[in-house]
């Protein structure tokens, strides 16, 4: 092939250019550490990227929310555990002052303590995580019980996702717990009669509220277990949305990211292809005949 | 017989002939750098002898048979349709690696907006009464619907900046194509008066390459001598010595993008040009505007307005905090058409966040969750386009990735072809100094030689003339 000067000297931009261009290239993954920037690197791993950050994304929201739920659920669990102790103190006292050695007086002070109880049973349904009443169902905004125990709430059970279009019950009825809807008995009712029996010294009422005591037991206990499997349901959806999370952003990292060790090896590669190129060219530029004619 | 003085007459004569050849090599050493020169070469000739003496006939010397360009008609077919392919191609691939709005890692991109929006509803979805949340969700709405905008809108501008990039090239075709034509006018001329016009010849074909880079615009050789252009199509855009002009128009059907028009080089029209008439960097700039970004651009609107839709419709059915129902989200245009630049999140809402519809009933206010789960839902259910608006956006990321994969590629391989064909055509037309400075030093060599004749003849006269 006829070579000539300004082949000589194209070709030499050329392939400067083209090693320049692979440099640059092994450059930028390096110091940016991606492999895909503009969607044109690679459109696969460029659409992956964009749904793999929708699900990190995703699940970040899935651990915050079932963190929250299990706040409240821990929450309600301690309330109806404090609720179990108050039961229990109620229960001595029925069991004690059921026997009808104990004065009026005795009993009037014992009604006193129950009527306390009744406040301390009222208060812990009433409790409430950052702002929200978490026994009122729906109603979240009031406190769901007044002092005589009476219900406002709703039957309402609210339902927080654990997995995308995955719902889990997040809060329980109270109504059903302490107010003995669908077949119980009124927590409240109990204690109150309780009172009532105490007060008017009626020995067969006060052992007669024996058993609805050991009934609104039940009732709350049986609940307790609702809510340790709720706690477990939100405990695994925040284990289960960091694993996937984590599963995301590695097989995220793994397409997008640059490798290193390729990367260094690639600019290394391409620097030492320029010097040829350049050391080359300059060797060929001053290779002429014009040099070597004497004028 | 042989005289002196006409050996001296025919020294005179292979003079000037050599010192032409001189004068060529020095034209060829001068232009090694110009683009589109093609080396010249004389072609020296001995000139037949008119004289006869007694025993043959001595020649008259030489001189000048004709300077010719070295050309291969082979190649110069092949490039018009290279330099149009890697014109279109590289100006598409240009076009479409300049836009970043699509950038899968984008900071503020859609795909990260999107996702923060749907977290924000499962804050809401988690304590619907919670004002904090409820605020934050609508500003996140907003982000979504700007994110939209922007992207729709640096899509858009990639568009007009090829709007810009396509009257400026129009403007350098008409220059030209009008040059062309009057270099087909002035070679034919020259031709008149017996000699090939090697330079303008050059600027001819360089001027034919240009074209052809712009427009892809293909030569047409005539029986006269002149080169015709003809658009893709077969419009033409040189014809002999006049020269079509193009012109734009905005295309109110195309967003107000511009179209092409031609006047034909007979006068008539203006008449509007088809797409598939041009090529080159106009074809490229144009495949890239309507093609792959128009269509990109459509998507994205689709995209906003199926999206604003599914939310409207969940979103219209829930109650909000005050007990009222049919609140929509976003407000977006009546079709698809420019939605992802117009969607905006309801002004109302915006106003007062508690108009966010959380509740599926007045009676489960204020801690009813449900149409939030089910506004959540719509993240994964198919939207009226068939994929749920995560896919559909990373459907559109990638198809643009495809098209500005495939336009590099192409790219990449045009070039490829073309330097190849140009080297090639370089190898033959192209200047070599080595070659042109042993032509210069033959000329000279031959140019002292004949010297050497005329003052050898010179001091036979003078013998001769001693001898008087």
């Amino acid at each position: 092939m006829r070579v000539t000067d300004r082949m000589m000297f194209e070709n030499a931009a050329a392939n400067a250019a083209k090693s320049r261009d692979r440099a640059q290239t092994a450059m930028e993954q390096l110091s940016t550490g991606m492999r895909v920037v503009h969607p044109g690197d690679d459109p696969t791993v460029a659409a992956s990227m964009v749904r793999g950050q929708q699900t990190i994304d995703r699940m970040a929201a899935i651990t915050q929310n079932a963190a929250r739920a299990g706040d409240e659920v821990d929450a309600s669990d301690s309330a109806l555990q404090s609720l179990t102790d108050v039961l229990a103190r109620a229960r001595e006292l029925t069991v004690q002052m059921g026997n009808d050695s104990y004065s009026a007086a005795d009993r009037q002070g014992a009604a006193t303590e129950v009527d306390g109880l009744m406040q301390q049973a009222v208060t812990l349904m009433n409790t409430n995580v950052d702002g929200r009443y978490i026994f009122g169902g729906n109603k979240d905004q009031t406190a769901p019980f007044d002092t005589s125990g009476n219900y406002s709430g709703d039957t309402a059970v609210r339902q927080v996702e654990v997995a995308p279009g995955v719902l889990e019950n997040s809060s329980v009825r109270a109504d059903v717990a302490v107010k003995g809807v669908g077949g119980g008995v009124d927590l409240f009712a109990t204690l109150q009669s309780l009172s009532t029996a105490l007060k008017t010294n009626n020995g067969n009422a006060i052992r007669g509220s024996l058993t609805g005591l050991e009934t609104a037991t039940t009732q709350v206990t049986t609940t307790l277990s609702q809510i340790g499997a709720m706690g477990d349901a939100f405990a695994t959806a925040q284990t289960l949305a960091k694993s996937t999370s984590d599963a995301t952003t590695k097989s995220v990292s793994e397409q997008s990211e640059a490798d290193v060790i390729q990367s260094s090896s690639q600019l290394a590669l391409a620097n030492s292809a320029l010097n040829a190129t350049l050391t080359a060219a300059a060797q060929s530029f001053s290779l002429s005949l014009v040099n070597k004619l004497g004028g | 017989m042989a005289d002196l003085l006409t050996i001296l007459s025919q020294a005179s004569t292979s003079l000037a002939a050599h010192r032409e050849a001189a004068a060529v090599a020095g034209q060829n050493i001068a232009n090694v750098n110009t683009p589109g020169y093609s080396r010249q070469t004389v072609n020296l000739e001995a000139l037949t002898p008119d004289q006869l003496v007694p025993n043959g006939f001595i020649g008259r010397g030489v001189d000048v048979q004709s300077i010719t360009q070295s050309r291969d008609a082979f190649l110069e077919r092949q490039i018009p349709n290279a330099i149009a392919s890697q014109s279109a191609s590289s100006t598409e691939s240009d076009a479409l690696g300049a836009v970043s709005a699509l950038d899968p890692d984008a900071a503020g991109g859609l795909s990260s907006t999107l996702s923060a929006f749907y977290s924000s509803l499962r804050a809401v979805a988690q304590n619907p009464a919670d004002p904090a949340s409820r605020t934050a969700a609508v500003s996140s709405a907003q982000a979504l619907a700007q994110s939209f905008n922007r992207t729709s809108q640096a899509v858009e501008d990639a568009r007009s900046g090829l709007d810009d990039k396509i009257s400026g090239i129009v403007n350098e075709v008409n220059t030209d194509a009008a040059n062309m034509a009057s270099l087909n006018a002035q070679i034919r001329s020259g031709r008149a008066s017996g000699a090939e016009p090697n330079d303008l010849l050059d600027a001819r074909r360089q001027l034919q390459d240009k074209l052809t880079e712009l427009t892809g615009a293909t030569p047409v050789m005539d029986s006269q001598g002149d080169v015709s252009m003809a658009l893709p199509g077969g419009t033409a855009l040189v014809s002999q010595d006049r020269a079509a002009q193009l012109s734009t128009l905005p295309d109110s059907s195309n967003r107000g993008h511009l179209s092409l028009r031609i006047t034909r080089a007979d006068g008539s029209g203006p008449v509007s040009l088809p797409t598939s008439a041009a090529g080159g960097a106009i074809g490229g700039a144009i495949s890239a505007r309507d093609g792959t970004l128009g269509a990109t651009s459509a998507s994205l609107d689709s995209l906003a307005f199926d999206f604003a839709n599914a939310i409207n419709s969940v979103s219209s059915a829930g109650f909000a905090q005050d007990g009222t129902t049919g609140h929509n989200m976003f407000t977006v245009g009546a079709t698809s058409a420019g939605a992802a630049g117009q969607i905006a999140v309801d002004p109302t809402l915006i106003a007062n966040p508690a108009l966010l519809a959380a509740s599926s009933s007045a009676a489960g206010l204020p801690g009813d969750n449900t149409n939030m789960n089910a506004l959540i839902a719509t993240e994964q259910t198919a939207l009226a386009s068939g994929s749920d608006p995560e896919t559909a956006f990373s459907n559109i990321v990638a198809s643009f990735g495809g098209a500005s994969q495939r336009a590099q590629a192409m790219s990449d391989q045009d070039g490829a072809l073309l330097d190849n064909l140009t080297n090639l055509r370089e190898s033959t037309s192209g200047v070599s100094l080595d070659e042109e400075m042993v032509n210069l030093t033959s000329a000279q060599r031959a140019f002292e030689a004949v010297g050497k004749v005329i003052t050898t003849t010179d001091s036979m006269l003078d013998t001769l003339m001693s001898l008087m």
